[in-house]
């Protein structure tokens, strides 16, 4: 059965009402540093392979419907939490360049080819992605000015992101919308193929 | 730096969360025990060796308030005040050790995120408070893990 994604509407007025938060933080002379909020929110949207990776959990959720809808942009910062965990701890480091791509191009091509995947395996191939995001932040994070406003940026960025992309699914319950989200899926695994070309030739 | 007003603010936007599943009556009696509670303990001073244990508290306060949006059919009203009790008291050790009370008068208001969040549920729209709520466990876990960290950036540094 095919959720309408247009309940999570309300979702992103609360992402916004959230957004605002750190307005109380900005009060800090950190704030104007480097690695405050605002560096945190604009991190994930100034990586294509991360923003994409990011709107393809959504909209895949999206796609698929319940439980997927809500259970993929609730697994995903939990995992990537515990992914940046284990850089922080010094745990070597996966091939964080070739995961991020490969999630790029796994999550487009699912949405793609319309693959309606089992409620678990959809879970773990997303799970397993957010631990190379998770990986690639956390290296960043502890070293800078304000890492606690970084992180809620980076969060509340990322949850947009998951949120914009469950936005673009409504257009599946539109006459014809499957195959316009087939499309974008198209497009964004062709990125993904880009972006794993770039990371093998490093 | 990791101070001012956001731990408090992410601790009491965590309450409001939880406190919307909770019946209306324990949702106003946990704002006041937050508005309350919160400045009364920020008067109680505490020693600066206190503020790891603080922080690790806060962010697991955060993790708990955010959990507790999961509990099937929502808070019980007992049980959300003394959620609102435990973070009332988190808020304010968290202002005490490295906070003020400006940045804490502008952390309480967080709460009030229960209205939306609780119109959201009304409608049948709790899948997006849920949402939201995992991403502030993905924060307070994130926060949490900082110290950990051989060089946390709230920490000095050799440029200062």
């Amino acid at each position: 059965m095919r959720r309408d994604p247009c309940q999570f509407g309300g979702a992103i007025g609360l992402a916004l009402a959230l957004a605002v938060l750190p307005q109380a933080a900005q009060a800090h002379s950190a704030e104007s540093l480097a690695g405050g909020f605002m560096a945190g929110f604009a991190h994930p949207l100034s990586g294509p392979d991360h923003l994409l990776a990011m709107v393809s959990v959504g909209l895949w959720g999206a796609f698929l419907g319940r439980p997927l809808i809500a259970a993929l942009p609730v697994i995903f910062p939990a995992v990537m939490a515990l992914g940046a965990l284990l850089a922080m701890l010094g745990v070597p480091q996966p091939p964080i360049e070739l995961g991020v791509a490969l999630s790029v191009l796994v999550l487009g091509a699912a949405i793609a080819a319309a693959w309606r995947a089992p409620v678990w395996l959809a879970c773990a191939i997303v799970a397993f992605f957010a631990v190379f995001h998770g990986f690639a932040h956390g290296t960043e994070i502890p070293s800078l000015a304000d890492p606690i406003a970084y992180s809620t940026g980076f969060m509340l960025a990322t949850g947009s992101l998951h949120l914009a992309g469950i936005g673009l699914g409504t257009i599946n319950t539109l006459r014809g919308g499957t195959v316009i989200t087939r499309a974008i899926g198209t497009v964004i695994a062709l990125a993904g193929l880009y972006f794993l070309g770039l990371a093998l030739l490093q | 730096m990791r101070g001012g007003s956001l731990p408090p603010a992410l601790l009491s936007a965590a309450l409001g969360l939880a406190l919307a599943y909770a019946p209306p009556r324990a949702r106003y009696a946990g704002v006041l025990v937050l508005w309350i509670g919160a400045p009364l303990a920020a008067l109680i001073g505490l020693a600066p060796h206190w503020e790891e244990a603080v922080f690790l508290a806060c962010w697991a306060g955060v993790i708990l308030a955010a959990v507790s949006v999961h509990v099937p059919r929502g808070l019980r009203a007992r049980a959300a005040i003394v959620l609102a009790l435990i973070v009332a008291g988190l808020a304010g050790a968290v202002t005490a050790t490295a906070g003020s009370g400006s940045a804490l008068l502008l952390a309480l208001p967080w709460v009030l995120v229960t209205i939306p969040a609780a119109w959201l549920i009304a409608h049948g729209r709790g899948i997006a408070v849920k949402v939201v709520s995992s991403w502030l466990i993905a924060i307070a876990l994130l926060s949490a893990a900082l110290p950990l960290s051989p060089t946390p950036g709230y920490e000095p540094d050799h440029l200062e």
